[in-house]
């Protein structure tokens, strides 16, 4: 089922992320890991509005997000050291890419659409992998760093302050969340339901429904390469790896993971990989083989993820 | 400058036979059971690994006949105990399935084989330039072009003059009647799967020759795979056949003129693919 | 003038023919029926009024201008609305949710990201006349793929309705259902046809709805057309007695 947050749950998950910064430490973690979890929870979710919201399987949107990293990166390093340009010139960099890929892509459907989405993905890893002189090449994109931002009466030193930047990307996350929630609420956010559920019906309705997939596909694009410009923020610094194929698998692994169906889903999903990603990676050398069996695993045994158990749980 | 044309688009239709080899197993299992094997590079690179580890012992040649098979009942083994359980669900799960196979393959091999770049050493005789004038025409070269053709050759035998040949290509059109005329499906989706792999593992031991062996080798040889999957238009093979072959082919050229747009020029030939013939080159109407 | 009009419309798969050369006027307010052994065509030639296939030649006009080549959510948008063999819903979302969807799109609000109180008002009421109307309101909250068949058969015909079409396609609206369900559906659509004054084609199996409903009755057979009629007429036929009735029996 597709239903839109409870009043009730909404409060506790707002409540958690707004204290997060206090009890983060208490439990072994650090004020950047929480960053890290909302930023790859934004991206998750993002890319849910999609998956589990319009029923469009993509498997490329690290590209997305790459575009927002690298649109940050480059700004900052070589055009004007203001992190809110930054962002800025992410986000459209990933918007505009999306919007002309996505003019192409719409017509097709299922595997063949997740196909073309991977391949057209890795043209924009390797524009960044190759264009050694201005990317950085494989080795990614340094020299820069965040900068604090002046808001006219005070001075927000997201670089000294690991909490300022924390409320930073929660900020950007309430934004992004906020207006996602809404417009699934709205008309328009319905019609998308309407294609998941069944695209002939849709279409009989009266529909156009690429024209539709493809604005929930911009719009699903957009919040991803917000979600990379703040990533590239939290790690003053730009990775090729950032835009690859196997970042979009993780993202579609934690939307899974939590639960397509639900709208939290993706943030319960980004938090267990995450966290689960820093400590593995830590203890062995071999944690891409954890990870991979980790997809597996998630596959077999928790299809409907986490809030999807729990859910039929409580029907039941 | 004839000449340095004439080598790279040589040596970009090489290339372009080991993306179609790997593309026309991948097009098998799509086709097939709707499954995008992601892992199929992961399975191209065991082939390469396996004939590595064969070669002292049997030779180049036991090598060549031995690692492709090896590979392919390993296929066999992974369909049976993980894919066959997605038949029928959101592909969504076989592809996040194969990409973690493929996550534990990469590592696997790296593991097992290490990081760097391993030497597999090809016969002598193969390996020396037949024409003073065309230096890039070595024995191994040719021999890789005439082995690929055969391969695509026997396929197609296979899928045309065959009883499970037959049956697989009926079951692409019509899966439900196929299995109520009596055909095992289970079965019939485990030997193609097989099939697949097994043209991934010969691409692997080719590939190795020419390349060089390394545990990333299967995925920087599998999106070009889907590449030539989708110009060549989904549920067609010899579709596959010529998308594999043309972007080979284009990114052997555009390497003359523009070396770091080799990798981008195929991602430029789908998007215009795509815009004007949204089905692909061979695609059939209606499929997808 | 007419409000559909098909101009020897030929449909054909590779080879195979379809529908040939079938001709046919629909009258604004009239409840039109077609019938046929199975395989004679007849979905065939509800896919090509709505848009859901291309004709290989022949013309359809509806309301006096040319739709042959029109996309179907166009169509729909000129006021032609149908409904499918196999029922066509949004499973997962409440009866409501169905409902609301398709008085939205009606409404012209698909693309808006929000409403004002007063469109939400008025998208409210409508769906509550749809629930009066067919009798659903009830199960207005529950998931429609929960419900009996014969009530997700009348979610999509409301559906449909919301649409304010001056032309609804029903597919076998009583396909697979119970005598009771039946009746209930054949009098729901007596209803609209009635009371809403929708131009009605649809195509049927049962007699007993057929002789009920139809004011006309066009008869497919082997994708040609082989009488048409009022529902007497046809009866008497002994072209659609030999063809048709006799088969059937």
């Amino acid at each position: 089922m597709t239903r839109l947050p409870k009043h009730s749950t909404s409060m506790v998950v707002w409540l958690l992320l707004l204290t997060l910064p206090f009890w983060m430490s208490a439990i072994g973690g650090y004020t950047a890991l929480g960053s890290r979890v909302v930023v790859l929870a934004l991206a998750a979710m993002s890319l849910n509005f999609l998956l589990g919201f319009t029923g469009v399987l993509s498997f490329g949107h690290a590209a997305y997000f790459g575009l927002g990293v690298y649109g940050v990166g480059l700004t900052l390093k070589y055009l004007l050291p203001n992190t809110l340009v930054g962002i800025a010139v992410g986000v459209l960099a990933g918007t505009i890419a999306a919007a002309v890929v996505g003019a192409l892509i719409v017509r097709l459907r299922g595997v063949y659409f997740a196909m073309v989405t991977i391949a057209f993905g890795q043209v924009f890893y390797f524009i960044a992998y190759r264009w050694n002189t201005v990317t950085g090449g494989d080795d990614g994109l340094s020299g820069w760093r965040r900068v604090p931002i002046e808001l006219g009466v005070t001075r927000l030193d997201i670089l000294g302050n690991d909490k300022a930047f924390y409320y930073l990307v929660l900020f950007c996350f309430a934004g992004a969340v906020t207006a996602m929630a809404g417009l699934l609420a709205s008309p328009f956010g319905r019609t998308l339901l309407a294609i998941r559920e069944n695209e002939r019906r849709a279409r009989f309705l009266g529909i156009p429904v690429d024209q539709h997939i493809w604005l929930s596909w911009v719009t699903s694009c957009m919040f991803v390469s917000l979600a990379g410009a703040l990533y590239a923020l939290l790690n003053n610094f730009a990775d090729p790896h950032d835009l690859r194929w196997d970042q979009s698998g993780d993202f579609v692994i934690m939307a899974v993971l939590g639960g397509m169906r639900a709208f939290w889903g993706p943030l319960i999903g980004a938090a267990i990989f995450v966290v689960l990603q820093d400590y593995v990676s830590s203890q062995t050398e071999n944690w891409m083989s954890f990870i991979g069996l980790f997809f597996i695993l998630v596959v077999l045994f928790f299809p409907r993820g986490v809030l999807g158990i729990l859910r039929r749980k409580s029907a039941s | 400058m004839t000449q340095l044309i004439l080598y790279n688009l040589f040596n970009g239709l090489i290339i372009g036979a080991f993306y179609a080899l790997m593309a026309l197993g991948l097009s098998l299992i799509l086709n097939l059971s709707g499954v995008i094997n992601f892992a199929h590079g992961g399975f191209l690179a065991i082939g390469g690994y396996l004939a590595y580890t064969l070669m002292p012992h049997i030779g180049f040649w036991g090598a060549l006949a031995l690692a492709p098979v090896l590979t392919a009942a390993l296929g066999l083994m992974v369909e049976r105990i993980l894919i066959r359980r997605l038949y029928g669900r959101d592909p969504l799960y076989s592809l996040l399935l194969t990409f973690g196979l493929a996550f534990m393959f990469e590592d696997g091999t790296r593991y097992l084989w290490g990081p760097a770049t391993v030497p597999f050493a090809i016969p002598d005789w193969l390996s020396t330039p037949l024409s003073s004038d065309f230096f890039f025409l070595t024995g191994y070269r040719m021999f890789m072009v005439v082995l690929a053709f055969v391969a695509v050759l026997a396929l197609f035998l296979l899928l045309n003059r065959t009883r499970l040949g037959i049956r697989i290509r009926a079951g692409t059109l019509d899966l439900e009647t196929v299995s109520v005329l009596g055909v095992n499906v289970r079965i019939l989706r485990n030997l193609n799967f097989g099939l697949g792999i097994y043209l991934a593992g010969l691409a692997g031991v080719l590939a190795a020759g020419m390349l060089g062996l390394q545990p990333t080798i299967g995925s920087a040889l599998i999106m070009p795979s889907f590449v030539a999957i989708i110009i060549g238009g989904l549920g067609s093979l010899p579709g596959t056949l010529m998308g594999g072959l043309l972007i080979g082919a284009a990114s052997g050229v555009v390497t003359v003129f523009f070396p770091s747009a080799s990798e981008a020029v195929i991602y430029v030939m789908m998007g215009l693919v795509l815009l004007v013939r949204p089905r692909g080159l061979l695609g059939e109407e209606g499929r997808f | 003038m007419s409000l559909l009009r098909v101009e020897h419309v030929t449909k054909s798969f590779s080879g195979l023919v379809a529908v040939s050369d079938v001709s046919m006027e629909v009258e604004e307010g009239e409840l039109r029926a077609v019938i046929g052994p199975n395989g004679a065509g007849k979905t065939t030639f509800f896919n090509l009024i709505s848009g859901f296939l291309r004709p290989s030649s022949g013309r359809i006009v509806f309301d006096g201008s040319d739709i042959t080549q029109l996309l179907p959510a166009r169509r729909v948008w000129r006021g032609i609305a149908r409904t499918f063999q196999v029922t066509e819903v949004f499973p997962e979302l409440t009866v409501r949710e169905n409902l609301r969807i398709a008085v939205e799109v009606a409404s012209g609000y698909r693309l808006r990201p929000w409403l004002s109180r007063h469109s939400a008002g008025k998208v409210e009421c409508r769906v509550g006349e749809l629930f009066e109307m067919s009798g659903l309101g009830p199960r207005a909250d529950r998931r429609v793929g929960e419900l009996s068949h014969g009530d997700q058969r009348a979610t999509e015909i409301m559906m449909s309705l919301a649409l304010n079409p001056r032309l609804l396609l029903l597919d076998e609206p009583t396909a697979g259902m119970g005598d009771q369900e039946t009746y209930d559906i054949t009098q729901l659509i007596r209803k609209l046809h009635k009371e809403q004054r929708v131009s009605i084609v649809l195509i049927e199996h049962d007699m007993r709805v057929i002789f009920h409903l139809a004011d006309r009755i066009m008869v497919l057979a082997e994708g040609k057309m082989l009488a048409e009629g009022t529902p007497d007429q046809i009866a008497a036929s002994e072209a659609v007695q030999t063809a048709y009735l006799g088969r059937a029996a």
